[in-house]
């Protein structure tokens, strides 16, 4: 009779189950075949037939491996131990078996790392959300840096792409006077295009009523400049630069999708832009935007037959010619400019210019803040790292004796902390993979606490980069955190850990390292608290900057007049005036006026002469300049510090001219005498001086964190301006005027919208964006740091008190009452924690210098910030030691001697 | 069902399950070994039998299968279930006395 065992092994093959599972199936198989034999023999067959018989039972054999292995799912083992397997069988084959070798190990123990995780799921659950924590603020950090700084420009060969600004002697880099630039364009033999821009606004009458749409005027080549082409119709031509020729517009992809509904016929189409027929020519694709990302359409930009050189207003890119540097761009430019200055003296004396990246322009300011951001989460998964090498140092304490008996039955040391390593990446792989998700999930709301302050913040995205970033952290993370259970499980000796019956061996060098890693952290967290706090203490007394008004209560909202039915000055008047009057007659309104620019949001310089003090041409001074109405210096409460401020009376075009300057101005300009009196000529115009009839408190028009400059009001009918902004002062909430506000400037002409409709408070708030972003960030990683500081420190006290439990309850036994076990515990717990704070101090001084850029009127070396933050980190510290110090001394001395 | 029934009283090995199914019914129902052993190996794994090597004296080592409680459980279950079936087939089947 045939050996049948050995014939269904050869036939039967169930690699999927575990071995021993594997050998019963091929048994029991082997029996049954046996049985049809001797069943077949018993009833007369010869030995052949039967023997045919019994192997003709199984007809497809691989047909039955795949049913047994089904019906016994319960036991297929899984997929890595059979890898692993085939790697030892390959390995025990392979002349050089070490590669194999060590893949198996992985293999084996990324399956253990899974398991232990799986064993003590608290321990797991603390680890991973630790990690997730530091790994996914940095990827969402990273992705802020990535989208903002590292991804090149939406356009064509974007490193070409660069800005050219003027520099004018007294305010640096600066915009282009038209003049300038078409002598640029003429001169310039760098680049493939040069155009100007100039974003603008325009009222648009569609079927929701009037609207006020952002736009651009732009020189005819800009979007050849760009490198990109209209996706319908066509782009700009030269000759569409001169005014009457100027009536086409190329419109966004957003605005044909919303005004339009993507009509494909859409060229060729009439629309009326300010009471003007215009044809649309062109429409972009999609995701082009240019200069801002709420402009709708363009139109070409017009140069008079006699542009103004004294004016600087448009912005300038160009393309540099392939194989171009920057270098020789800046060079040619800056010759090009100065042989203008020189050309034309009583205009542009002295000026210059400068070439720099369109990318480096755009970034180049939130730099800083976004290195200082990453740096500080760099430092939170630090904290995060040494929290988790903690809780890894304690779990190892725990599995000494797993590790021991795995020593002594032949791992080597390498082996044991290679493995520990390994199972450190499994659980940081884990983390990362959490922290991948809450870094997803951080996006939005930093885009949110972005948007207006941080440019191409809508770019950020969860892209290749930030993944392969996130990868990388994790590893590096686990590495860093696996490495010190790593060093300490090649260390374990295996006598020692047998022989003390189950009592920690490595106690006090594992004690030592867990107490180093503790110091780190706290150290630190104080730097990032100390980071949190200077930025905090700026954003305090930046906001607590006075501008120089009160914009509570104040509605602002702007108005534009057509040049085609307000062509004449007493027609703007008119309206203005009107405007005023119905808005001051509305309930609840106590004061209105008007301004051409709005302060803290804009800039107005304009220079102005002195009567009775000459100036050398081209170096007047210059200053601030508001045109306004009567009302609007009430209406801010800008007060009156002496003579007058500007009535109604000066509101006239006949009326005499009038000006009322602040006190910067006066300061600056009448040192030692009163301003008043005095006749200053404002845009050196030539239709005589305005004489100065009060001084006005200073007003910050360039933001609360300038010192404010000096600034001149004159009446508004003086200067007419098509576009104004009205400052409606109310009694309640100033956005609920809002809808007065439309209803007023309706009432006067159906076809205008009031648009920028913002409280004044929130033209305040949005000015200090940039600093609350950098800020709350700081804070909520420096809050994330504190919280992680705090649990190491209480995992680490209480594990101490845990294993001290016996000591504790001799020296009770002994006599020592529960205060001294209480001092006892908090004193070796708060000494680490003050070790920590003094190095972090140290460690904070040294790097606070690269934040001072991030500062308002604080120093980076501000005393308060560091005494405060250094007593928090002690109470949280005190805290974290004083909830398992507390436990100690509940001991009870019997229990804790009878475990001995 | 079948197999449940069949190590209820005493317990089997699966050779000779397989002849008594044959036997009984006649020879109108067979289970070939490929299809026999993974229903049994199955129906262990739920639970519903055990298996247990026993030598018996000048014979092959073998494994003996039987009902367990929870076999027992499904084994009365599915009896009621198959001879409510069978009643309501029969009286669908048989011809209405008038």
């Amino acid at each position: 009779m045939r050996e049948w065992t050995a014939f269904v092994r050869a036939h039967l093959s169930l690699p999927q189950l575990t071995p021993e599972r594997e050998a019963r199936i091929i048994r029991e198989v082997a029996a049954q075949l046996e049985d049809f034999y001797r069943d077949a023999v018993a009833r007369g067959a010869t030995d052949a037939e039967a023997d045919a018989f019994a192997r003709a039972q199984v007809g497809d054999w691989t047909r039955m491996a795949r049913d047994v292995a089904h019906a016994d799912r319960p036991h297929i083992r899984p997929r890595v131990d059979r890898v692993a397997d085939h790697l030892e069988t390959l390995a025990a084959t392979h002349p050089q078996p070490g590669a194999f070798r060590m893949l198996a190990n992985v293999l084996t123990d990324i399956r253990y790392g899974i398991r232990q995780m799986v064993k003590t799921p608290g321990f797991t659950i603390v680890a991973v959300l630790t990690l997730a924590f530091g790994i996914g603020a940095s990827s969402a950090i990273f992705s802020v840096v990535n989208g903002v700084m590292l991804k090149p420009l939406s356009y064509p060969e974007p490193e070409r792409l660069v800005r050219v600004m003027e520099i004018l002697p007294q305010y640096g880099r600066f915009a282009v006077a038209p003049a300038n630039f078409l002598d640029w364009r003429a001169r310039t033999t760098v680049f493939e295009h040069i155009s100007a821009f100039w974003p603008g606004n325009a009222t648009y009458v569609g079927s929701d009523g009037p609207e006020r749409l952002i736009c651009a005027s732009v020189s005819w080549d800009t979007f050849e400049t760009l490198g990109i082409r209209p996706a319908l119709g066509r782009g700009f031509r030269p000759e569409e630069e001169v005014r009457t020729r100027d009536n086409v517009i190329v419109i966004s992809h957003g605005m044909w999708q919303k005004r339009f509904g993507s009509d494909p016929n859409v060229v060729g189409r009439a629309l009326s832009l300010n009471g003007v027929p215009v044809e649309v020519v062109g429409v972009m694709p999609p995701n082009f935007y240019f200069p801002t990302r709420t402009a709708e359409f363009w139109r070409p930009l017009t140069f008079d037959a006699n542009p103004t050189r004294g004016g600087h207003y448009l912005g300038v890119v160009a393309r540099l010619k392939p194989g171009v540097s920057l270098d020789q761009a800046s060079g040619e430019m800056k010759g090009i400019a100065e042989q203008l200055a020189r050309q034309y003296p009583n205009t542009s004396r002295d000026e210059s210019a400068e070439t720099a990246r369109m990318h480096d322009l755009i970034v180049g300011p939130v730099k800083p803040m976004l290195w200082t951001l990453l740096a500080a989460v760099g430092v939170v998964v630090l904290i995060a790292c040494a929290n988790v090498a903690n809780l890894l140092l304690v779990r190892a304490s725990v599995r000494e004796k797993e590790l021991a008996i795995r020593a002594a039955m032949g791992a080597g040391r390498g082996r044991l902390a290679f493995q520990m390593l390994i199972e450190s990446l499994v659980l940081a792989i884990v983390g990362g993979a959490a922290g991948v998700l809450l870094g997803y999930l951080a996006i939005t709301p930093i885009q949110t606490l972005g948007a207006g302050s941080i440019p191409r913040v809508l770019d950020v995205t969860l892209d290749r980069n930030v993944l392969a970033f996130t990868i990388l952290v994790t590893l590096a993370t686990g590495l860093l955190f696996g490495v010190a259970p790593a060093w300490q499980a090649s260390r374990g000796g295996i006598g020692t850990v047998l022989k003390e019956g189950g009592r920690s061996s490595t106690g006090a060098r594992g004690h030592r390292l867990r107490g180093l890693l503790l110091v780190g952290e706290v150290a630190l967290s104080l730097v990032l608290l100390v980071g949190a706090t200077l930025l905090l203490r700026s954003f305090a007394r930046l906001t607590s900057v006075d501008p120089g008004f009160q914009p509570e209560h104040v509605l602002s909202f702007s108005v534009a007049l057509p040049q085609t039915t307000y062509p004449g000055d007493q027609h703007r008047t008119q309206f203005f005036g009107r405007l005023l009057d119905t808005l001051r007659a509305m309930p609840g309104v106590q004061a209105a006026g008007m301004v051409q620019t709005v302060p803290i949001r804009n800039d107005y310089m304009l220079s102005f002469t002195i009567e009775g003090r000459p100036f050398e041409p081209g170096g007047e001074p210059s200053a601030n300049y508001r045109a306004i109405s009567p009302g609007y210096l009430a209406a801010l409460s800008i007060p009156v510090l002496r003579g007058r401020q500007i009535e109604p009376s000066d509101d006239a075009a006949t009326a005499p001219k009038v000006a009322v300057v602040d006190e910067a101005f006066a300061k600056k300009h009448f040192p030692g005498e009163d301003a008043i009196g005095h006749g200053i000529d404002i845009g050196n115009g030539t239709d005589g001086f305005y004489t100065i009839v009060g001084v006005v408190g200073n007003v910050h028009h360039e933001g609360l964190d300038a010192t404010p400059r000096a600034t001149m009001y004159a009446p508004f009918a003086h200067d007419l301006f098509g576009t104004m902004t009205m400052m409606v002062k109310v009694a309640g909430r100033p956005e609920d005027f809002a809808a007065s506000a439309r209803h007023a400037v309706r009432e006067i002409d159906a076809s205008l919208p009031a648009f920028a409709i913002t409280p004044l408070k929130e033209v305040v708030t949005e000015s200090v964006a940039e600093r609350r972003f950098s800020m709350l960030l700081l804070a909520v990683f420096a809050m994330v740091a504190l919280f992680l500081a705090a649990v190491g420190l209480y995992g680490v006290v209480a594990y101490a008190v845990s294993q001290r439990t016996q000591e504790i309850g001799l020296r009770m036994a002994i006599g020592a009452q529960r205060e001294d076990v209480l001092r006892m515990v908090l004193t070796d717990g708060m000494k680490l924690a003050l070790v920590g704070i003094v190095l972090g101090v140290g460690a904070a001084l040294a790097l606070a210098r690269y934040v001072q850029s991030l500062l308002f009127e604080v120093t980076p070396f501000d005393p308060w910030s560091y005494v405060a933050t250094a007593a928090v980190l002690l109470a949280v510290s005190a805290l974290a030691c004083y909830v398992p110090a507390r436990r100690a001394t509940a001991v009870d001395p019997l229990v804790a001697l009878r475990a001995e | 069902m079948l197999i449940l029934s069949l190590v209820e009283d005493r317990a089997r090995h699966g050779y000779e399950i397989g002849k008594l199914i044959e036997a009984r019914s006649g020879g109108r129902l067979t289970f070939a070994l490929p299809t026999l052993y993974p229903t049994l190996l199955r129906l262990e794994n739920r639970g519903l039998i055990k298996g247990r090597w026993v030598e018996k004296a000048g014979e092959r080592e073998r494994c003996f299968y039987r009902l367990t409680p929870e076999g027992r459980r499904v084994l009365a279950e599915q009896r009621a279930t198959w001879k409510a079936y069978i009643e309501a087939v029969n009286a669908v089947m048989e011809p209405t006395r008038a």
